[in-house]
């Protein structure tokens, strides 16, 4: 089922969580909300789910306008940031809730109810926990759980607020590829909320970037990475190091000063050279130096005092040889220019 | 910093194991803190009790049983259960709305309403007693109203029960509140969101959730239901076996001094008393263990 938001906006007293939003979701996607806290993704997908009301704009369902529907009648599966298990119902109740509240005439038997229900926990691999507590479950385990216990009611699209937020590292990463192969699997509308970059872009289909009640941008992961619409995207995907230039004739120069422009290099997009390749460069003295993990990460003193990060491939390191307060050149293979008053934004 | 002090106080005082850490206290500060508690308990609290069942049984059993025979003393107890049995289920509706509401809900209002919920805490007895009586009395406000339509509340049976549900308004309320509270909506939210009535919510979620401090604050409110003295004599006017409740009737016993009737009747409210700490242990109990998580695992096979 295809989502539409149309024109939402959404105020809490004074503050404007949501300010005319636009947004389709095509059937069948996993799609990311992701933003910073306060940018007003949650929100979004609560209007959506129905749990919260929008001040004016339309929510529409395959086309269908529901902004009146309340959350029962829209039929949406909605997984909690914290689980929001039953902790009074065993795992197979909590599981089995949503089919029993049921009215009488559309309520299956109690046969197919424990058939769903035993279906859904060999697809979240927790069949010998039937009977245990939420208590007693770990945090990925109640994640799981919640999430079959949304998927029990047959949810015409899924909606997931910050659903790993609350899980160790670990943990979140099993999960994460886990709810990959669930949905390649049952192709249910998906939309998350998250303020982890990474896990938008590893997940989704499409990430949706928010910022400060509106949209920054929509695409692909690739795209908002490689191809960010605005200054605020490019800083919010990624580390990122911040220059003051102009540009002129074609060419970007890096300034001390305010210029009119600002220059966005990504670390990993910088290179260290002890000589000048003839191109583009400028100087910098290593001022510290990280060789833990798949990358190097050199810090670096420019010529007029700001500091540079550089992100390099370890074998590409130990070529180099860098040393400590050495001068070395750094050369930009990519970078981004925007007007300074478009990054002020 | 923490560790540090802990190590500090276990090396000044290794011989006792009993508390730990920077709030420990020396021996003998503990040991007289502890005799003053249990001497000012025994001497007020326990002492009285003992001497409540010592003189109903002062003139041996068959005295004691005879007591309850007295048609006045068991139209007493009759009255108070009916006072009780109409007040409680009362509150409890109420209490569980009123905690709901606040609990849930912003409105107009709502400071207002918390203060109302603890009126009945804050105001004497004898005074919600007399306020009912200049509403209700023949001379009150509704006074001729009422005689013109026969009704009789004042010195009745509908003022005691009227009385009574003012005085334990609060109790339900006030214990739900926190816990509602405390639970946050999102089970709520949850059960929403899979398609249940804001009814089934209500009972299957809700409810469930708050089932120990919903017990509790029945029996504590049944507890003050059935010894509720000040508000009642007031609108009760004391008429034997017709607007007398149990402490009422005790009153009277023991003004006369029929000490061992008066006793008697006193053991029984005693024993309401006891029986309502034995069932506040047990749910207390009972709640500490939902929340605790079992030591074993129990892998049982799904039903």
């Amino acid at each position: 089922m295809s989502i539409e938001a149309l024109g939402v906006t959404k105020k809490f007293g004074q503050f404007t969580a949501l300010d005319n939003v636009d947004l389709e979701i095509p059937s069948g996607e996993l799609v990311a909300l992701l933003g910073p806290s306060g940018s007003g993704k949650t929100t979004l997908l609560r209007i959506i789910a129905g749990l919260e009301f929008a001040d004016s704009g339309t929510i529409r369902f395959d086309g269908r306008d529901i902004s009146d529907r309340t959350v029962r009648e829209r039929q949406v599966g909605f997984v909690f940031q914290h689980y929001a298990l039953f902790r009074h119902m065993t795992v197979f109740e909590n599981i089995a809730f949503g089919l029993r509240v049921r009215p009488r005439e559309h309520r299956p038997s109690r046969e197919k109810i424990r058939a769903k229900v035993q279906e859904l926990l060999k697809l979240i691999q927790l069949e010998n926990l039937a009977q245990r507590y939420p208590s007693q479950l770990s945090g990925g385990q109640r994640q799981r759980v919640a999430l079959a216990r949304a998927l029990a009611v047959e949810p015409s699209v899924l909606l997931l607020d910050e659903p790993f937020g609350a899980l160790d590292a670990k943990v979140r990463q099993e999960l994460r590829r886990w709810l990959r192969q669930l949905h390649d699997e049952i192709h249910i509308t998906s939309l998350f909320v998250t303020h982890d970059q990474e896990e938008a872009l590893e997940l989704a289909n499409r990430v949706v970037v928010m910022d400060h009640g509106r949209i920054e941008q929509v695409g692909a992961p690739d795209e908002v990475y490689n191809h960010p619409a605005t200054p605020f995207v490019y800083n919010f995907l990624g580390n990122v190091n911040l220059f003051h230039g102009r540009v002129d004739g074609g060419k970007t120069y890096i300034h001390e000063r305010e210029t009119g422009h600002l220059v966005y290099v990504r670390p990993h997009l910088l290179d260290i050279a002890r000589l000048p390749n003839g191109g583009d460069h400028f100087r910098a003295r290593i001022k510290h130096i990280n060789a833990a993990g798949p990358l190097v990460k050199v810090e670096a003193v420019t010529d007029w005092g700001a500091l540079v990060h550089v992100e390099m491939p370890q074998d590409r390191f130990s070529t180099l040889h860098l040393l400590k307060d050495e001068s070395v050149f750094v050369i930009p293979r990519d970078l981004k220019v925007f007007k300074v008053h478009e990054a002020e934004r | 910093m923490a560790r540090t002090i802990t190590l500090r106080t276990t090396s000044r005082s290794a011989a006792t194991s009993v508390a730990q850490g920077a709030t420990l206290e020396s021996p003998w500060v503990r040991w007289t803190l502890t005799s003053i508690a249990i001497v000012f308990l025994g001497l007020f609290l326990f002492m009285p009790l003992a001497v409540v069942f010592v003189s109903a049984f002062g003139k041996g059993i068959a005295a004691y049983f005879a007591s309850f025979r007295e048609p006045d003393a068991l139209a007493a107890i009759r009255l108070t259960l009916l006072a009780a049995g109409i007040a409680v289920p009362m509150n409890l509706v109420f209490g569980v709305a009123a905690a709901w509401a606040i609990a849930k809900f912003e409105f107009i209002g709502k400071s207002l309403l918390i203060t109302l919920i603890d009126l009945p805490f804050s105001v004497s007895p004898v005074v919600s007693g007399l306020v009912y009586v200049l509403i209700f009395g023949l001379q009150g406000l509704l006074g001729p109203w009422l005689r013109a339509h026969d009704i009789k509340i004042i010195f009745a049976v509908p003022g005691i029960v009227l009385a009574t549900i003012f005085v334990t308004f609060p109790f339900v309320a006030r214990e739900l509140i926190p816990l509602i509270q405390a639970q946050g909506n999102d089970e709520e939210e949850a059960a929403l969101t899979l398609g249940a009535s804001g009814w089934q919510t209500f009972f299957r979620v809700t409810l469930p959730n708050v089932k120990w401090g919903l017990v509790y604050g029945v029996i504590i409110c049944n507890a003050r239901a059935m010894g509720e003295f000040g508000a009642v004599s007031v609108v009760s006017g004391h008429i034997r076996g017709l607007t007398n409740t149990m402490p009422l009737h005790i009153e009277i016993l023991y003004n006369e001094y029929q000490f061992v009737p008066a006793f008697a009747v006193a053991s029984l409210l005693a024993l309401l008393a006891l029986l309502t700490l034995v069932v506040k242990s047990v749910v207390e109990w009972k709640s500490q263990q939902d929340l605790k998580e079992p030591e074993e695992d129990w892998s049982v096979e799904p039903a």
